[in-house]
């Protein structure tokens, strides 16, 4: 009986160590399982977005995926704290889900981000750099106020700062300058045009001029000067054909038709040539003296006393010549008209008394100009 | 009876011995997460962001190994451990790296503060020069005006260099000195054109 009860004993020992390690894997089989995978795999996709740039190119989607893998971390530390068997990975698992698809998303956006910008940026470049091109050709030498001179030398720096930026792949950066250089050059480019555009609202006037003068000069097989002040050409006609074209230099404030004496500009208007000067007798090596003001130049500069629009000490400009000492490459006369010594040679040769001069803002119209 | 407790006891007892036998290497954690950190302070993400993005993303991998461990039953932090000693490794090579990148550019900076106020001190001697006429003109206005704005981003740059962002200032440095040089060519063309020596 007693035998009997000792191998019962033993028996059941031997059961139950059998059913340890069964009952260990059993609890071990029981433990909820975090979902390890999707978290890794959120944080792979996450990287990617990263190396992509989506940090700058998608910050939005980029900021999201990584609050939302944060997000998961938290959860699963969480749920890591609670009894093992109470665990449950669900929240964690969404949010990994969430933060991968929205990392997937930051990817696919950074990418056609980049691109899109990488296209706009080079647009933009080109178009700016062509309207640089623009405000040098036509008004490196135009009066431009100080404002609108400082607002162009900054938005050509800010232009080259952009092209620095994207040459180095910081597109981002590159965008920011390029705005405020479009900004600066566009408005600038603006207000010079429109200047351009109300000076050249004279433009009727002036080709009825030079019409005039170039019919006058068929007719009489003589000589007639015409001075483009925009295009800054002499051009001298016989019998209606242009027979010579130089270059001319004029004043600073060349702009517009002379008003007032020191004003630096240079009139426009029908003159005629009343004095020639040699070598001996002007400082600028030779000169021809024009017959400004003329009575439509006096009417004018009275009309204004009488207004108003010019002070009653004002005084009436003169001794607007065409003369040498030119090819300075800006304008510098106090509103006469230099060519280079060899040009004025010619000039002084072909030209008497009485010949005409017919100065205009320009023997174009804006449109062909800016064609 | 009895005995069916004192097993179920004992089974319980070995599970919770079991399952506490890793602990969280939280010492390991903190000194690579303070290396990021130094690494971060150093601009490691302005001047190597994609190195520091790696190390970034190799403390998150392992904390990711980390929160799978502390998961299961039996944990083991022994490999966490060696990922995270070597994400401190990693996270200092990036900031001593990005030191001597700091060190490249601040250097490349200075070089070309050198060089471009050489070339506006020269620019600033041919300028003169330019045929003023009697009042000077639109010309001479535009290259003043572009002259200034030169003379700003190189402030603006000096600025930046002197606040310790190299980075910022290579840009504006770089642009500026692009804009001198072709302002001094300008300068010497038109002088050229006048006939006047420089």
């Amino acid at each position: 009986m007693r035998l009997k009860k000792v191998w019962k004993k033993r028996i059941l020992f031997a059961v139950i160590l059998a059913l340890i390690p069964l009952v260990i894997m059993l609890l071990v089989k029981l433990v909820p399982q975090p979902p390890k995978g999707e978290v890794e795999y959120a944080r792979l996709v996450i990287s990617q977005a990263a190396s992509n740039n989506a940090a700058i190119y998608s910050k939005k989607l980029y900021g999201e995926a990584k609050a939302l893998y944060d997000s998961a971390m938290v959860n699963w530390n969480k749920e890591n704290r609670r009894f093992i068997y109470f665990r449950n990975y669900e929240k964690v698992s969404s949010f990994a889900e969430l933060s991968a698809k929205k990392a997937e998303q930051a990817t696919k956006v950074s990418k056609n981000n980049v691109t899109d910008l990488n296209i706009l940026l080079k647009h933009k470049m080109d178009s700016l750099n062509k309207m640089v091109g623009q405000i040098n050709k036509y008004f490196t030498a135009y009066p431009l106020s100080d404002e609108v001179r400082s607002r162009i030398s900054k938005g050509k720096m800010l232009l080259k700062e952009s092209e620095v930026a994207f040459k180095k792949g910081q597109f981002a950066d590159s965008n920011k300058k390029i705005t405020e250089s479009e900004l600066l050059l566009t408005d600038s480019y603006k207000i010079a045009t429109t200047s351009l555009k109300e000076y050249f609202n004279s433009y009727p006037v002036w080709k009825n001029w030079v019409d005039k003068a170039i019919k006058e000069s068929r007719k009489n097989m003589s000589y007639s000067i015409i001075i483009d002040k925009y295009s800054r050409k002499c051009l001298v006609y016989l019998g209606g054909v242009k027979k010579y074209e130089y270059h001319v230099e004029l004043g600073k404030n060349w702009v517009g038709d002379k008003r007032v004496r020191g004003d630096k500009a240079t009139p426009e208007g029908m003159y005629r040539i009343t004095r020639k000067f040699g070598s001996n007798k002007t400082k600028y090596h030779k000169a021809l003296l024009i017959n400004y003001p003329n009575e439509t130049d006096k009417e004018e500069f009275n009309k204004e006393i009488a207004k108003g629009t010019l002070p009653r000490s004002a005084k009436i400009g003169s001794l607007i010549e065409i003369h040498g000492d030119g090819g300075r490459g800006i304008d510098w006369t106090e509103g006469c008209v230099a060519l280079t010594n060899s040009e004025m040679d010619v000039v002084y040769k072909i030209a008497s008394e009485g010949t005409p001069v017919t100065i205009v803002g320009s023997t174009v119209n804006l449109n062909q100009l800016l064609d | 009876m009895k005995n069916k407790i004192l097993m179920g006891l004992a089974a319980i007892a070995m599970v919770a011995v079991l399952s506490s036998c890793g602990k969280t290497p939280q010492v390991e954690i903190d000194a690579a997460s303070a290396a990021i950190e130094a690494a971060k302070t150093a601009e490691a993400a302005v001047y190597l962001p994609a190195e520091f993005a790696a190390v970034q993303d190799s403390l998150n991998a392992v904390m990711t190994e980390i929160a799978a461990q502390e998961s299961k039953l039996f944990k083991k932090f022994g490999p966490a451990k060696a990922k995270l000693a070597s994400v401190v490794t990693l996270a200092n090579q990036v900031a001593a790296n990005t030191a001597t990148k700091k060190d490249e550019v601040k250097g490349e900076v200075a070089n070309l503060m050198t060089s471009i106020k050489t070339v506006i001190e020269e620019n600033g001697k041919l300028i003169p020069k330019l045929p003023r006429g009697k009042e000077g003109a639109a010309v001479i206005e535009q290259i003043k005006a572009d002259v200034a704005t030169v003379d700003a981003a190189v402030v603006e740059a000096q600025g930046l260099f002197d606040k310790g962002s190299y980075m910022d200032a290579l840009n504006k440095i770089n642009a500026a000195n692009e804009k001198a040089t072709a302002l001094n060519t300008e300068v010497k063309e038109a002088l050229t054109k006048a006939r006047i020596k420089f």
